[in-house]
């Protein structure tokens, strides 16, 4: 197809012209891919290589305070007078020791059975085994200090040989005290960062990491340590969550994800154009008390949701106002089965999103809509144009472009939205035809919430996890791909 | 159609205010305008009316509920609106009662709301200057990384995050600095907003400041600092709103220690565990005393919210 | 100075010998109880009045807490170090707790007291094929009517409660999409359906018939129950916008009582399609943790004991109306006049002791329940129920393996 032929398109068609694209350029680009991860492999090789050459280079050619620092880290820098660096390799080093010796090494050699000890009872006192679940925990802490210990030690090494350098062409080393003024400085990025990144490693980072590993475990409710122990099983979890034989929930989950697509999407539109069109109402010239129809609507966004839902929920009951009061006025015969039927309740849950959602898009296109020139639209009313035709040549698409990437964010909360369905119907109704304890309103994250609260269930709780980034991650790269626009952080400065 | 003659007068004055004369055709005049703009605006008007009585009925349902006593008329739910006879009793149960914990829960929460208001800023504004403002290695490598974790679902690591606190012994009885430090580890991750702030500031103010001398800390503190008002002001509302509202992750970390329990715990059991038979009113009641104050600073700050949004909506 | 220094190390001295002695005969360390929230206080006192009788326990600190019976359970299992030493939880959570190792076995003199002075159903309830993990506290947690007799005038059969209710326009709760209330459809249709279980808690057999005439029967008398206007899903009276009639347990006999004053009733349940509802007779029940102290494992197991024993049951029921499983206490003028339980020992006749199910069963019911709710069966004819029925009783029989 020519340049030529793409321009002559609609833009539905570009669209789908990008859409097919994407799938039929997927094998192409894992074949790129996997060129690349070939040639990330050979680069990172090479780089050990180089390392390691590096290391050797530095012991014959350093002198005896380099050579000590490959044992004692830091001594180097110590004997060259830089002993807040050196204080601080030392102390590392230490701690490293320490927690080897004491620890870590006794917990990586469980590794491989995740424990072997079971519990027992003496007489009527229990004599705990190994837990499974430290042996895990405390198994990948260590990997992780490992790493950190073998990239710490490569820096020691590093800063001999760069110091031996200067000092012999004759230049000054830094002293502690201009180290301590670089970290306002030319460091400032360290000291900004080095405690937000420990955070994010040891209660984010590491959390993921071990649950990733728990998928691939037998960790439930009847292998709970520290009574019972578990261990590795391989792929079998991912097997009963997503094949489709009778004792798996294959079935439900593509029930489950359906609907939480489906759920995303009317979600994230419906808000989105519903949200625009209260902001174009209240913006429109000659409408008064703007301020005040804003506030009214973006209490929803105050109140906790806990409260402002929950009580919502109860009002939608069989035998809640809403169904008592349009019985009293005799518009319905019979109670409307707002939670109790499927269609109904995706379609409450649905609807009374709206309640919560379009105030924060009102708010959002607010700002946007201000940021139009006014000149447009004067032109475009010169030329004739009706509300509906400006809203459709202009706004519409001006905001589609400044909101692209809010329009992806927001897709990607709405998998992961749990608030709203959670209080106003904890995934119900379940049937027969689901399997899992899942109901028709139930998404993922709160099957997968109901899988770590009510049921203990971990293995099946970190396949789904799992899963919900898969999913969530195909949509990012899908949306990447046909929209430009969202790509470049930089466009948007 | 008797004041048909006056319309092309108003238009006329319109359009030059506009810069532009132009012709009005018969049939443009027959639109009255101004009549078709009134029918509009009417429109609108009720829409937003209508609008507003939904958005405000649940909690003014709310309120009524709150008012309608435990002890003399029915703590569960009912099919009416509007209690028999208005009553504190409620409130009065809250406040004063020696089985309630709702005043305790609420300073609770309160405590973790101020701490995480302070630190979260804290930590939120250094990642954002960070990344938008300094160049270093490995800085594409965080964001990546940082773009990745935000894919993996929160309650996956719950109880990851359980055990890792109680070997730190931040659950049960240390469940409230249990809870900050959970709150504030991860915020570095919600950098977006504040980030898209900052790159809106010109980047030649940190050269200039540059030039005179200043150091990176300098000009944190005394360039950019004093401009990102309002992003301060969204940050520190957003993070003191959120442990508001926490009801899955704190009965995790309070483990059944009552006196621990956040104000979200407390109230969502009451509402959730058989055991609360009529504390339904009381659940009202409690709602209320924590939605008015949130939503009293949220309506007041609500500048900075929009601008918070709506810069980080368009910034990604 | 130098006197108050010596007076201080006397001190010292003094608490030291203390604690040493108390250590020699009892415990003095922490212990931490989880009951349902209406018996926290309760509790406290028979904590109080159990450290008088018993000095060597004097020392010990008992901090009870209000963790509701579902929720206790789940944080047991979650993390039983940090859960409580003795809690409280109804019987569905015996087979989970004993299976992830959150019980403690009751040591063998205190099995042989409960066995004799508890009643037959309760020593069953505790008990896991030859083994008893926890010591029954009530008998009460089965159901049956609350009504108002004022409207309904004859409690006796489904079809004239729906009928009253449905003249007067109020409604009839029951909460059939629930495991617990659906069997009173199913067993009174005579079907069963019950789970073996070995002494680790896992379930080895599941015995069940629900797959045949009389399981049609019930489904379809649930199915015609859940189509009358005057039927609405659920069981909690406080929770009840417009109740006549409520099938619930004991617990809730305070709250009936304050909606329907006067008119406040109970009795069994009534007959449906021309068979009697039956159902479960539950119970509730203290269990104890294993722990690693010896000395702890014997406070708490005198603890849990003296706080299951027939006169600490009496005052329980006095004090909050949880009817006691202990048969002295059985006995009691007060037990025996109490309406709530009277009605309650009338539906126990038509009931069987709850057994041991799994988790998973809970949850199949409820699909079941929900699926009537949502009307999905209301044109079906027998053959096609009977399908149903064929699914669930498969989808049952699955859990055990």
């Amino acid at each position: 197809m020519t340049d030529l032929d793409y321009l002559k398109m609609s833009k539905w068609a570009r669209l789908a012209h990008s859409f097919v694209g994407f799938f039929a350029s997927i094998p192409s680009k894992c074949r790129d891919g996997f060129k690349k991860l070939g040639l990330w492999f050979v680069r990172l090789f090479r780089s050990i290589a180089d390392n390691l050459v590096d290391l050797v280079d530095t012991f014959v050619k350093g002198d005896w305070k380099t050579r000590l620092s490959y044992l004692v880290m830091g001594f180097g820098s110590f004997a060259r007078g830089q002993w807040g660096r050196g204080l601080l390799f030392f102390l590392f080093q230490t701690v490293f020791n320490l927690y080897m010796v004491n620890f870590g090494v006794a917990y990586l050699g469980k590794l491989n059975t995740l424990g072997t000890l079971e519990t027992y009872r003496e007489g009527r006192r229990t004599i705990y085994g190994d837990n499974s679940f430290f042996i895990l925990l405390y198994g990948v802490l260590t990997l992780f200090f490992v790493l950190a210990f073998i990239y710490t030690w490569r820096a020691n090494i590093r800063q001999n040989k760069v110091s031996q350098q200067i000092l012999d062409s004759g230049k000054k080393l830094k002293s502690t005290k201009d180290d301590l003024k670089s970290l306002a400085d030319e460091q400032f990025h360290k000291t900004l960062l080095a405690l937000p990144t420990l955070g994010v490693l040891v209660f984010t980072v590491l959390p993921i990491i071990f649950m990733i590993l728990v998928a691939f475990t037998n960790f439930d409710a009847t292998h709970q340590p520290p009574s019972k122990l578990f261990t590795w099983v391989g792929w079998d979890n991912f097997r009963q969550l997503l094949s489709s034989d009778s004792a798996s929930y294959g079935d439900t989950f593509k029930q489950v994800l359906f609907w939480t697509l489906l759920w995303a999407f009317f979600a994230t539109f419906l808000n989105y154009f519903l949200g625009m069109m209260v902001a174009i109402m209240i913006n429109k010239k000659g409408i008064k008390l703007k301020k005040m129809w804003r506030t009214i609507l973006v209490m929803t966004i105050a109140i906790p949701q806990f409260v402002s839902l929950l009580y919502v929920s109860k009002m939608f009951a069989q035998d809640g106002l809403i169904n008592t009061y349009l019985m009293k006025w005799g518009w319905i015969a019979s109670p409307i089965p707002f939670w109790t039927d499927a269609g109904w309740a995706r379609f409450t849950i649905i609807l009374i999103n709206l309640w919560i959602g379009i105030p924060y898009l009102m708010l959002i296109a607010t700002g946007i809509l201000m940021n139009i020139p006014a000149d447009l639209y004067e032109s475009a009313r010169i030329d004739g144009a009706n509300a509906f035709q400006m809203y459709r040549k202009i706004t519409l698409p001006y905001m589609l472009f400044v909101t692209g990437p809010y329009l992806l964010t927001s897709f990607t909360g709405n998998i992961n939205n749990f608030n709203v369905i959670f209080l106003l119907t904890g995934g119900k109704p379940l049937s027969l035809e689901l399997s899992g304890n899942a109901g028709y309103t139930d998404l993922l994250i709160t099957w997968l919430y109901k899988m770590t609260v009510n049921d203990t269930n971990y293995k099946l709780a970190a396949v789904m996890g799992i899963l919900v980034f898969v999913v969530t991650a195909v949509i990012n790269l899908l949306v990447y791909n046909l929209i430009p626009s969202v790509k470049n952080e930089e466009d948007f400065q | 159609m008797s004041n048909n003659k006056q319309i092309p007068e108003v238009d006329i004055v319109v359009d030059e205010k506009a810069g532009v004369i132009r012709e009005i055709k018969p049939e443009q005049k027959l639109r009255s305008k101004s009549g078709h703009e009134k029918r509009v605006n009417v429109g609108i008007y009720t829409i937003l009316t209508l609008m507003a009585i939904i958005w405000l009925a649940p909690f003014v349902f709310l309120v009524f509920q709150s008012f309608r006593s435990y002890l003399t008329e029915n703590g569960g739910m009912v099919n009416y609106l509007l209690p028999k006879t208005w009553s504190l009793d409620n409130y009065i149960w809250l406040f004063t009662d020696e089985k309630s914990l709702f005043l305790r829960w609420y300073l609770n929460t309160l405590i973790i709301a101020l701490f995480n208001a302070v630190l979260q800023t804290v930590i939120v504004l250094s990642v954002a200057y960070a990344l938008s403002r300094l160049r270093f290695k490995g800085r594409k490598l965080i964001m990546n990384a940082v773009l990745v974790l935000g894919l993996f679902p929160g309650f996956l690591t719950m109880i990851t995050l359980y055990f890792l606190l109680k070997q730190l012994g931040l659950t049960q009885n240390g469940a409230i600095p249990g809870l900050i430090l959970i709150y504030c580890a991860s915020s570095g991750m919600g950098y977006y907003i504040s980030k898209g702030f900052f790159d809106t500031i010109p980047k030649s103010l940190d050269e200039s400041a540059r030039i005179d001398g200043a150091t990176r800390f300098q000009v944190f503190m005394k360039i950019i600092m004093p401009l990102a008002k309002p992003i301060v002001i969204y940050t520190i509302l957003m993070a003191f709103m959120a442990p508001w509202g926490d009801f899955v992750f704190a009965s995790y970390v309070a483990f059944g220690t009552t006196t621990n329990y956040n104000v979200a715990v407390g109230l969502y059991q009451w509402v959730n565990v058989a055991d609360y038979q009529g504390f339904f009113t009381r659940f009202c009641a409690g709602g209320v005393l924590v939605a008015v104050p949130i939503t009293a600073l949220f309506l007041a700050l609500q500048k900075y919210y929009v601008e918070g949004v709506t810069g980080g909506a368009v910034k990604g | 100075m130098k006197k108050l220094v010596a007076l201080l190390l006397a001190a010292m001295l003094l608490m030291s010998c203390a604690a040493f002695a108390s250590a020699e005969g009892g415990f003095s360390g922490e212990v931490k109880i989880w009951v349902a929230e209406n018996t926290v206080e309760f509790t406290q006192q028979a904590v109080e009045d159990f450290k008088a009788a018993n000095p060597q326990y004097a020392g010990m600190t008992v901090k009870v807490e209000p963790v509701g019976e579902g929720d206790a359970a789940s944080k047991m299992i979650t993390d039983v170090e940090g859960g409580a030493d003795i809690f409280g939880f109804a019987q569905d959570q015996l087979a989970r707790l004993v299976a992830a190792g959150a019980l403690l076995e009751v040591e063998e003199m205190n099995a042989i007291q409960v066995s004799l002075e508890n009643d037959a159903g309760a020593v069953g309830a505790v008990t896991m094929g030859e083994t008893m993990y926890a010591y029954p506290m009530t008998s009460d947690n089965g159901y049956f009517l609350y009504y108002d007799k004022e409207i309904v005038k004859d409690p006796s059969t489904l079809e004239a409660v729906l009928a009253d209710c449905e003249a007067a326009g109020k409604s009839f709760y029951m909460e059939i999409n629930s495991g617990w209330y659906q069997t009173a459809f199913f067993f009174g249709a005579g079907c069963t359906l019950t789970y073996d279980s070995d002494d680790s808690g896992a379930l080895v057999k599941c015995n069940t018939d629900y797959a045949s005439e009389n399981g049609v029967k019930a489904l379809k008398a649930m199915i015609n129950v859940a189509k009358s206007p005057a039927f609405v899903n659920g069981s909690s009276v406080s929770n009840a916008t417009n109740a006549a009639a409520v099938v619930s347990g004991t617990w809730d006999a305070g709250a009936a009582q304050e909606l329907f004053g006067e008119n406040y009733a109970a009795c069994k349940l009534p007959t449906v399609d021309g068979f009697q509802l039956g159902g479960f007779g539950g119970f509730k029940m203290l269990g104890v943790k294993p722990q690693t102290d010896d000395a702890k494992i014997e406070a708490c197991d005198a603890l849990a004991s003296y706080l299951t024993s027939g006169d600490v049951q009496l005052a329980r029921f006095n004090a909050v109306g949880w009817g006691p499983s202990n048969l002295t206490a059985q006995q009691n003028e007060a037990v025996q006049a109490n309406v709530a339980l009277a009605a309650l020992a009338d539906q126990l006749q038509y009931c069987m002791p709850q057994g041991q199910y799994p988790g998973e069963y809970w949850s199949l019911a409820t699909g079941l329940g929900d699926d009537i709710l949502a009307d999905k069966y209301d044109e079906l004819d027998d053959a096609a129920l009977l399908e149903v029925l064929n699914t669930f009783q498969t989808t049952a029989i699955s859990y055990v393996n």
